[in-house]
């Protein structure tokens, strides 16, 4: 027998795990799909009158459930971004493109989606977008292909 | 110094059924939780930390779901964490959110076990064939099943005794408006002609996989006198907590009566102060995802002599008009969401000496125990409550 501590070869084998699951949503964000699916952009009126895009069941400040659907534009404006222009697997756009938060017209707050700019020379801070949206919808946040600049918008 | 004096003060539990589709992950957990803070006519605003327990996060594939727990259960800025032990979590997480209490670091903590089963199937999510590792491919009753068959060659135990104890736990649930289970139908019969999944235990011998979520409010003694005085309901006092643990395969270890869950037995009522179990307890919530696990229980935590645990069953004495009522609200045969279902145990403890157990409520409880096994039974957690003050 060997010592344990001794040079000697170290076994290694793949694991590949696959496994079913399902996922409820609750009435908020089911509320939020599937009007996704009508090419419809829903937030929620948080207790201090603010409009919070994508909606939240719950209060982010005090707890308490909350009710109160509001339907937003689907255009927008947005906040900050960054260029991909390495792109890799698994990005959601196949040409160079911009991440960037967007704060949907009736909104307060802004979400992160991937705007197909062209170039980074037509986004900026304050650049005008609208939804451009998955010909056959689903009810799920990919229902939007991505973003697009409005023509003739203000580029930051 | 003196360690706190701890209490229940409320509690809250949600309907549970195979598949909650009605609510999200948080939205279930919030439902037992503020039933639980009306219960100790408290808010939010009076909590000073959270406890969760679930078990693996494989069963429901949401990986780490304290993170967006914070803001859904309104508990911005306090301090909120998760225990983890398995299925024996739902009393480790009690324990643990008492322990807060007891130190004196927090005066109210909230604590909450839950499980949605729905959304995955939990019986093989522990089967993966892991390379170089000791695989459990035989789901938990498979699992169980031959450690029953060796309780049942030990101790010459007829063998219908886990048909009595599932047709016990049914009836029980009946009286349970919570339990998942209702089924007025039940016969010794109908358990007996359902299908053998893993012999000797039955299709009917064996735990529903279900959705849901319990809850409780612990608190200090100054807040629980304030609490019960709001309330009406009388707080009940945590006499003793104890958690073993051992390895799921150790040569010489026995499986069929586990040290550890001896050893936490004899440590929970040397707390409380108990000498006589049987005598001393009115009550008693085990963990019986197995109808055999009733008798073997029995005499793990000292209620039995050795080999005779099946007579106090086969006698009708843990039936709930019995010298020792065992699972009165159904227990996990009927019910088993289960990161909660050790939670379950342990709160249903406490209502029965609380007096709200309702329609399953035994006249006069004043001192029961609460008990919860996990892993390949060699996680245990207890706790003995009662209506009288330490």
């Amino acid at each position: 027998m060997g010592d344990a501590t001794s040079e000697q070869e170290i076994l290694r084998a793949p694991l590949t795990i696959g496994y079913d699951f399902q996922r409820t949503t609750g009435p908020v964000i089911g509320a939020f799909f599937t009007a996704l699916r009508e090419h419809r952009m829903l937030g929620i009126r948080d207790k201090a009158g603010r409009v919070v895009c994508p909606p939240v069941e719950y209060d982010p400040g005090t707890g308490e459930p909350l009710t109160e659907m509001v339907e937003v534009g689907t255009e927008g404006t947005v906040t900050t971004w960054s260029w991909v222009s390495n792109l890799r697997d698994g990005q959601p756009l196949d040409v160079p493109h911009a991440m960037a938060l967007v704060q949907l017209d009736g909104a307060d707050t802004a979400m992160l989606h991937a705007v197909d700019a062209g170039s980074p020379d037509n986004i900026g801070s304050g650049s005008r977008v609208r939804v451009r949206w998955r010909d056959e919808s689903v009810g799920g946040i990919r229902d939007i292909v991505c973003f697009e600049p409005i023509e003739g918008g203000d580029h930051g | 110094m003196s360690a706190e004096r701890v209490a229940v003060v409320g509690i809250g539990q949600t309907k549970y059924a195979a598949v909650r589709g009605d609510v999200s992950l948080p939205g279930l957990l919030r439902e037992a939780a503020y039933r639980a803070l009306d219960d100790a006519h408290m808010t939010m605003d009076d909590i000073d930390a959270i406890v969760v327990g679930k078990a693996p996060d494989f069963f429901e594939g949401v990986m780490m779901p304290e993170p967006y727990l914070a803001d859904a259960l309104g508990a911005v800025g306090k301090p909120l964490f998760r225990v983890h032990t398995a299925g024996s979590v739902g009393g480790s997480t009690a324990i643990v959110a008492a322990s807060h209490v007891e130190s004196g670091v927090h005066e109210r903590v909230l604590t909450i076990g839950w499980q949605q089963q729905s959304v995955s199937e939990a019986m093989w999510a522990l089967s993966f064939p892991i390379p170089f590792q000791q695989q459990l491919v035989a789901g938990a009753g498979g699992y169980f099943a031959p450690f029953i068959r060796e309780y049942i060659r030990r101790s010459g135990a007829p063998d219908d005794i886990g048909i009595l104890v599932a047709l016990k736990d049914r009836l029980n649930a009946l009286k349970n408006p919570y339990a998942h289970l209702h089924e007025p139908e039940i016969s010794y019969d109908s358990i007996k002609e359902s299908f053998m999944l893993w012999e000797p235990i039955r299709y009917s011998e064996t735990c529903p996989s279900s959705d849901g979520a319990f809850a409780m409010v612990l608190a200090g003694e100054k807040a629980a006198e304030a609490s019960a005085a709001a309330s009406g309901v009388n707080p009940a006092w945590i006499r003793g907590t104890a958690m073993r643990s051992e390895p799921a395969t150790a040569s010489g270890r026995d499986q069929i009566s586990p040290k550890a869950g001896q050893d936490c037995a004899a440590d929970v009522y040397a707390q409380a102060g108990i000498t006589d179990p049987v005598a001393d307890i009115d009550m008693v919530e085990m963990y019986v995802p197995f109808s055999w696990y009733e008798p073997m229980w029995l005499e793990n935590l000292g209620f039995a002599p050795e080999g005779e645990g099946w007579k106090m069953t086969e006698s009708g004495r843990t039936r709930r008009d019995g010298d020792l009522p065992v699972n009165c609200s159904g227990g996990v045969l009927s019910t088993n969401p289960i990161g909660a279902s050790g939670m379950i145990r342990f709160g249903e403890a406490a209502m029965q000496v609380r007096g709200q157990a309702g329609d399953h409520q035994i006249d006069g409880a004043r001192t029961a125990l609460g008990h919860a096994y996990g892993g390949a039974a060699q996680f245990f957690a207890m706790w003995v409550v009662s209506s009288e003050k330490p």
